[in-house]
C-alpha cells in the first residue's frame, strides 16, 4: 500500500484502488448477490381479499340500482359519491391482489423436483466425465510437445491447437454437429463403405448419445486443459526423466513419480477450468443434440430464465451449480495438495 | 563395508568405431577407445567438442551412427539407458526436486520394485558413504551445492552401476568445494572400485583425479595417457596448448641426430625433440613449457639453445613470477619459481635444452 503511494503518488494510487475495487464490485461481488439475492425470495399474491373485492362489487352493482332509482337530485348526489368511494377501494384492493408480495424463503432451492435433481447429477457426473476424458486426451499431448518433438514440430503442433480457437466456439460446435450428424461426415463414411444404409435410416444416431456431447465438449475446451498443463511441464528440466530412466525406471513409472508430481499444479487448474465450464456450457449440448439426448442442468437454467420466466428458480439453480463448482474446486485442491499459490502462477 | 563389497565390480567400456552425426554435422569422429574396468578415465576437451554425445552413447540415449559401444565385452546396441549397466550423473545433477534426499537415492531401487524398508536401509548406507547420514529427510533445495553433489552421487550409485559417467559434476561449485570434492570423488571411486569416466573441460580436475586421459577436439580423442605422459609428452599441437601452458614458435625442419633435431625458427637454429619423425624441409611448431625456459646468467653453463629477448612484464603471482618477453616478433612466456629477485626489464639471455622441447606437426592450437 505504502509502496504503491510510493511508486505512483497518491492521486494515481487512489484511482488504482477505485479502479481495483469497481473490478471487485462489479465484476465478482454484484452479478453473485443480485444471482443469490434473486434465489432468495417467491412472488406471492395476496389472495386474502379476494372475498372483499366480491362484496364489494356485490355492494356496487346495489348503489347502481339505487342510482337509477334516485328521484331526487341530493339522493343521486348522495348515492354517486358512494359509487365514487366503493370503486376507490375496489381498486386499492385490486391493486393490493395483483400486486406480488416478495417473500423470502429457501424454497427455491429445496423444492428442486426430482426429475431436475437427477439432471443435475447427471450433468455433474457428465461434466467430470468430460474432465477425465479431456485429461486424458491433453495429458499426453502437452507432454509430446513440452519433451519429446524437436522444437520446430512442437510450435506447428502448439499452433495446430490455436488455430481452430480463432473460430467462435459456437461454429466449432457446429463443425462437430456436421460430422456426426444422422448423413454427417462420419455416417457418410460409413456408408461409402457399405456399413450404414440412408435409404434404410440405418445410420448412427450419434447426436442421441451424450458421448457425442463429449467429444464435442473436449474439443471445445481442449486449450484450457492443455495450456496449464503444457506450462508446467515446459519447466520441467528434461534431465529429470533423463535420470529417471536412467536409473532403470520404466516410462509409467517416470511419469507417475517425476513428470505428474511437477505438472500437478497445472492438471490441477486445468481439471478446474475444464469442469466449470462444461457444467455451465449451454451451447454445447444444446447445438449437438438438439433436445435428442436429455437435458443438461445449464439447459435446464436457460429454461427457468427464459421459457418458465421463473427467474428466482433460475437463479437458484444457478447458485447451486456454482457452488458445486466451487465445492469442486476445493475438494481438487485438497486432492492435488496445491494452494491458491500454485493455481495463480 | 557391504556397500562397496556389493559395488566392486568395475566393467570396461569398449568403443569400437563409435560415431556420431546429427544431419550433417559430425559431432563424434569414429572413435576406439577402451577405458578399463575400475579406472578413473577422464575425458577432457574444451566446450562443444563431443565429450557429452560420447558420454550419451555409453549411458545409451544416443546410438552410435556408425561403430559400436561394448560395456563388459557385450555389445549395448539396442540396449536402452534403464537396461545398461551405467549409472549417469547429469551436469545439473537433476535431482528430484519433489522427492526427499532418501527417496531420491532410492529411485532406483524403486525402480527396480526394491520394497520400502529395504530402499531406506540402502538409501541410509549410501548416503553414509557420502557423509550424508542425516541429510535424508531434507528436501535436494535444502542443501548445500556440495551436498547435492554427494546426493546425485549416492543415487547413481544406488544402482550398483558397473560404470559411473559423471558429466562435469563439478562445474557448478565454487573453487574450494571444487577441490575438495575431486578429492572426495577420488576417494569413492578408490573404495567401491567401478569404472568411472568422467568429462571435464577443466584440466587441473583431469589431471588431479585420473588415472588416464582423453583428450578431445572437435569430435576427435588426440591423445589418451595418464597425466604425467599428457603433460609431458603431448603428441599434438591441440593436446600441447590446452594441457598447461606452452611457448609455440614456428619453425622448418632440419636433420635429426638421435631423436634430436634441427628446426630453423624466427630466433634462429634450435633443437628438440622430433617424437614423430618428422622429415627435414616439412614445417612445425616448437613446444617448450614456461617452466623448462629459463633466463640465463654468466655463471651457469648455457644450455643448447640460448637467444636474446626483451622482457617486458613481470606478474608476480605468489610462488611464482610469470616472465613476458619478446624475441623476434614472438612472443614467450618463462615461469620461475619466485626466489626473491626481480629480473630487470630488458634484454636478457634465454635459453632451454633439447630433451625439454618437441617438434610436433602443426595443427589446430587450444585457444584459451
Ligand atoms: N541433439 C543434437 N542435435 C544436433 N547437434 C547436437 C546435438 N547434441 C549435440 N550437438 C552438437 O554436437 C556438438 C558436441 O556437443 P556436446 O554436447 O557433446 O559437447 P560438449 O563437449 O559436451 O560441450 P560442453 O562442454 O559445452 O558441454 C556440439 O557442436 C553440439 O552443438
Ligand atoms: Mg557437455
Amino acid at each position: 500500500m505504502n509502496s504503491l503511494i510510493a511508486t505512483y503518488g497518491r492521486p494515481l494510487s487512489a484511482l488504482f484502488l477505485l479502479l481495483t475495487a469497481l473490478w471487485a464490485v462489479g465484476l465478482i461481488a454484484l452479478p453473485q448477490a443480485v444471482m443469490i439475492e434473486r434465489s432468495l425470495w417467491v412472488e406471492e399474491r395476496d389472495t386474502s381479499v379476494e372475498l372483499r373485492i366480491n362484496a364489494l362489487y356485490s355492494s356496487l352493482e346495489l348503489k347502481r340500482f339505487d342510482l337509477a332509482d334516485a328521484k331526487s337530485e341530493a339522493r343521486k348526489t348522495q348515492v354517486a359519491e358512494q359509487i365514487a368511494t366503493l370503486e376507490a377501494e375496489i381498486k386499492t384492493l385490486e391493486a393490493r391482489e395483483s400486486a406480488p408480495r416478495k417473500v423470502y424463503t429457501l424454497s427455491n432451492y429445496t423444492r428442486m423436483s426430482s426429475l431436475h435433481f437427477t439432471i443435475f447429477l447427471k450433468t455433474i457426473a457428465y461434466a467430470l466425465c468430460v474432465t477425465a476424458l479431456s485429461l486424458m486426451v491433453c495429458y499426453p499431448v502437452a507432454y509430446a510437445v513440452a519433451h519429446l518433438a524437436p522444437p520446430t514440430r512442437a510450435a506447428l503442433m502448439m499452433l495446430g491447437l490455436i488455430v481452430p480457437y480463432a473460430i467462435n466456439e459456437l461454429l466449432r460446435v457446429y463443425a462437430w454437429l456436421m460430422i456426426l450428424d444422422y448423413q454427417g461426415v462420419v455416417n457418410t463414411l460409413l456408408a461409402w463403405m457399405g456399413l450404414v444404409d440412408f435409404e434404410a435410416r440405418t445410420w448412427i444416431p450419434f447426436l442421441e448419445s451424450s458421448g457425442s456431447v463429449f467429444v464435442a465438449m473436449v474439443y471445445t475446451y481442449i486449450l484450457f486443459m492443455v495450456f496449464p498443463i503444457y506450462n508446467t511441464l515446459e519447466t520441467l528440466d528434461h534431465n529429470q526423466i533423463e535420470a529417471g530412466r536412467d536409473l532403470g525406471a520404466p516410462t509409467w513409472r517416470i511419469h507417475q513419480r517425476i513428470v505428474i508430481p511437477h505438472a500437478k499444479p497445472g492438471i490441477a487448474v486445468g481439471c478446474l477450468m475444464t469442469f466449470m465450464l462444461s457444467a455451465g456450457s449451454y451451447s454445447v449440448p444444446q447445438v449437438i443434440t438438439r433436445g435428442k439426448a436429455g437435458d443438461w442442468f445449464s439447459q435446464l437454467i436457460y429454461r427457468q430464465f427464459f421459457e418458465s420466466f421463473n427467474w428466482n428458480v433460475g437463479a437458484a439453480y444457478s447458485f447451486t451449480l456454482l457452488a458445486t463448482c466451487i465445492g469442486f474446486i476445493v475438494l481438487m485442491m485438497r486432492l492435488f495438495k496445491v494452494g491458491i499459490r500454485d493455481i495463480a502462477k | 563395508m557391504t556397500v562397496a563389497a556389493a559395488l566392486a565390480h568395475g566393467k570396461d567400456v569398449d568403443l569400437q568405431g563409435a560415431a556420431m552425426r546429427f544431419g550433417g554435422f559430425q559431432a563424434v569422429a569414429p572413435t576406439d577407445l577402451l577405458i578399463h574396468a575400475g579406472e578413473f578415465f577422464s575425458i577432457l576437451g574444451p566446450s562443444g567438442c563431443g565429450k557429452t554425445t560420447i558420454l550419451r552413447m555409453i549411458s545409451g540415449f544416443l546410438q552410435p551412427t556408425d561403430g559400436r559401444v561394448l560395456i563388459g565385452g557385450q555389445d549395448m546396441k539396442g540396449v536402452g539407458p534403464n537396461k545398461r549397466p551405467t549409472a549417469l550423473i547429469f551436469q545439473n545433477l537433476a535431482l528430484f526436486p519433489l522427492m526427499s534426499v532418501w527417496e531420491n537415492v532410492a529411485f532406483g531401487l524403486e525402480a527396480r520394485g526394491v520394497a520400502r524398508g529395504e530402499r531406506k536401509r540402502r538409501a541410509q548406507a549410501l548416503l553414509e558413504l557420502v557423509a550424508l547420514g542425516d541429510q535424508g529427510d531434507k528436501r535436494p533445495s535444502e542443501l548445500s551445492g556440495g551436498q547435492r553433489q554427494r546426493v546425485a552421487i549416492a543415487r547413481a550409485l544406488a544402482v550398483e552401476p558397473a560404470v559411473l559417467l559423471l558429466d562435469e559434476p563439478l562445474s557448478a561449485l565454487d573453487l574450494k568445494l571444487r577441490q575438495h570434492m575431486r578429492a572426495e570423488l577420488r576417494a569413492i571411486q578408490r573404495k567401491i572400485g567401478i569404472t568411472f569416466v568422467y568429462i571435464t573441460h577443466d584440466q587441473g580436475e583431469a589431471l588431479t583425479m585420473s588415472d588416464r586421459i582423453a583428450v578431445m577436439n572437435q569430435g576427435v580423442i588426440e591423445q589418451v595417457d595418464a597425466a604425467d605422459v599428457l603433460y609431458n609428452q603431448p603428441r599434438t599441437a591441440f593436446v600441447a596448448t590446452f594441457v598447461g601452458e606452452h611457448n609455440t614458435v614456428p619453425g622448418t625442419l632440419g636433420a635429426t641426430h638421435d631423436g634430436v633435431c634441427r628446426i630453423d625458427t624466427p630466433l634462429g637454429p634450435l633443437h628438440a625433440l622430433n617424437p614423430h619423425a618428422l622429415t627435414p624441409g616439412s614445417p612445425a611448431l616448437l613446444f617448450v613449457r614456461p617452466e623448462r625456459m629459463r633466463l640465463l646468467n654468466g655463471a651457469t653453463k648455457p644450455p643448447a639453445n640460448a637467444f636474446e629477448a626483451t622482457l617486458h612484464r613481470r606478474d608476480l603471482e605468489g610462488a611464482f613470477l610469470h616472465l613476458h618477453l619478446e624475441a623476434a616478433g614472438q612472443s614467450l612466456v618463462v615461469h620461475q619459481t619466485n626466489t626473491g629477485t626481480v629480473p630487470a626489464p630488458g634484454t636478457h639471455r634465454l635459453g632451454f635444452e633439447p630433451d625439454e622441447a618437441r617438434v610436433l606437426p602443426p595443427g589446430a592450437l587450444a585457444h584459451e
